[in-house]
């Protein structure tokens, strides 16, 4: 009886102090909860007229559409059918080999490598159209592969997925091997894709930690298939993301190094 | 035999102890200085497969008339206003259906909304402002989409129209003004791509506030705003809990004459 007794209090005191830093947390959360959101501007007193909440300055850049082909004034072109001027070798910083198109498109040339702007970005918006080829070849993650590496190391993966199924976190539009997309909106093969992204980079410490993550939103053929996604680090084929310290990187393309015949057209960002 | 149970039960405790403290640590390992997400802390995979998902399967979305993704809900496609009443009395929507599949400000018949509610979207509307421009300023083809019925993306005609900059076309109005002016000249087509992301609340308290990002005409003009309240035409916006609510249209009451076309939502 005493023994049960003993046991009987030891428990309770294990689970007095199992439960004393739960209920700790779930204070801190309740107060982080109270933490009122308050927007300096609007502490000063409230304005009692229209005219009160109207502000003239700064005034904002005039632009035009992005509609239909056509190009805002205010982007950086990186491709636009005329030449590859502004691409050049990962691997050599050599002039780009792939080939350029009469139809102002330019195709991967194979196992000729990465290419790379020579120009480097911060947070972008960047709007690129992409074709896989007909006829089909292969499957999985061998049919139409390429992608868009954001900053030089986050991809955006290209490729042929129309009824080709691979693992979805390296489907078309994943974020590779971290974020499925929320769809799937590919165009028919052979027809032309689009992606309109908005890229924000992560930010380090002097130290090189990351102290806040980069983002990512996706729209494949106007269809939202990542919703500022947190990127969790760098997108390699083996093993976990990697958080290297890095400021602006180039926008690259990827040679998949098997034929993907994969093309691009009208390229450009504007930095955010 | 008995001793036994006792000394598993007390095993049992301390590992359901232990496993709540390593919890509690990574939680405040997130605040620290240098970030990691938990799931990458373990041995790291040397084979390409240990890193490859397969479920969930995304849902396939093709493209169907006018570019309507297949799992949207379309709110106007030309064919009638079915999807629609007025604000003021829940009355079937006036305003016009026109022959070529937009829909016209009918001039004072007031404010109209979806009859659906909505949470967090991604909203597609085309907006067109009239080419033979009449009055100036926030009267020049003055409308309003009204996320939730309370947060405001403004449509005016900002063309040679100056006015304040955080009401011009584009803006969240009041609060966020448009990162670029990228309208259409007067009398021809925009679009608006919005991805909203609605508040949340917890016993009638802001625990999230609201998202908005706008492409106008393919160029980003709100950049995952943090919505402040809804918008007020005086004083300062301030939140107020809220469940799912309608989007409405403006009807500004000054011969606006804008016009809509091919609406369509797809719930996040």
């Amino acid at each position: 009886m005493n023994k049960l007794r003993a046991l009987g209090v030891l428990c309770a005191l294990l689970l007095s102090s199992c439960q004393e830093p739960s209920k700790e947390k779930v204070s801190s959360d309740i107060e982080n909860r109270d933490a009122v959101i308050v927007y300096e501007e609007y502490e000063k007193p409230e304005p009692t007229t229209p005219e009160g909440t109207e502000y003239y300055e700064p005034k904002v850049p005039v632009v035009g559409s992005a509609l239909n082909g056509n190009v805002p004034s205010d982007a950086i072109v990186l491709f636009d059918g005329t030449s590859l001027e502004g691409w050049m070798h990962v691997q050599d910083s050599t002039a780009a080999k792939w080939h350029l198109n009469e139809d102002g498109s330019m195709t991967v040339a194979d196992k000729t490598g990465n290419i790379r702007t020579k120009q480097e970005f911060g947070d972008v918006q960047l709007h690129i159209e992409w074709k896989s080829p007909l006829p089909v070849q292969r499957d999985g993650q061998n049919r139409g592969n390429s992608g868009v590496f954001l900053n030089g190391i986050y991809e955006v993966q290209v490729l042929d997925n129309n009824d080709n199924d691979t693992y979805v976190n390296g489907q078309v539009g994943a974020i590779y091997k971290q974020g499925p997309p929320l769809a799937m909106a590919s165009a028919p093969t052979g027809e032309w894709n689009v992606y309109d992204i908005i890229y924000h980079a992560p930010e380090f410490n002097e130290e090189g930690g990351k102290i806040k993550s980069g983002t990512l939103t996706v729209f494949h053929n106007g269809v939202v298939i990542q919703d500022h996604t947190e990127i969790k680090g760098t997108t390699p084929y083996i093993g976990w993301p990697k958080n290297p310290a890095h400021g602006k990187g180039p926008l690259m393309l990827q040679d998949h190094g098997d034929d993907s015949r994969v093309s691009y057209r009208n390229i450009w960002v504007r930095e955010l | 035999m008995k001793q036994f149970i006792y000394v598993f039960i007390v095993l049992f405790v301390l590992i359901g102890c232990q496993e709540k403290k390593s919890a509690n640590l990574t939680k405040e390992n997130d605040s620290n200085e240098s970030l990691q997400p938990t799931k990458y802390k373990g041995t790291e995979p040397t084979t390409p497969e240990a890193t490859e998902l397969y479920q969930p399967v995304p849902p396939k979305v093709t493209l169907t008339k006018n570019n309507v993704p297949s799992d949207a809900i379309v709110l106007f496609d030309g064919s009638g206003l079915e999807e629609w009443v007025h604000v003021a009395d829940s009355s079937a929507a006036q305003w016009y259906v026109q022959d070529d599949g937009s829909l016209l400000v009918k001039d004072k018949s007031g404010d109209i909304m979806t009859k659906r509610n909505f949470g967090s979207i991604q909203l597609h509307i085309e907006w067109k402002s009239p080419k033979d421009i009449i009055n100036e300023g926030q009267s020049r083809a003055n409308s309003g989409i009204f996320i939730q019925r309370r947060y405001e993306i403004q449509i005016m005609d900002s063309n040679d129209n100056p006015t304040y900059t955080n009401g011009q076309v584009g803006a969240v109005y009041k609060q966020s003004i448009p990162l670029a002016m990228a309208s259409v000249p007067s009398g021809e087509w925009n679009t608006y791509d919005i991805i909203y992301e609605a508040p949340e609340f917890e016993n009638e308290k802001l625990v999230q506030p609201a998202y908005v990002t706008v492409l106008h005409n393919g160029v980003l003009i709100q950049n995952h705003f943090e919505i402040e309240g809804p918008v007020k035409y005086i004083g300062w916006p301030s939140y107020e809990a809220h469940g799912k609510a309608p989007i409405q249209l403006q009807d500004h009451g000054d011969n606006s004459r804008v016009s809509y076309r091919n609406i369509w939502v797809r719930e996040l």
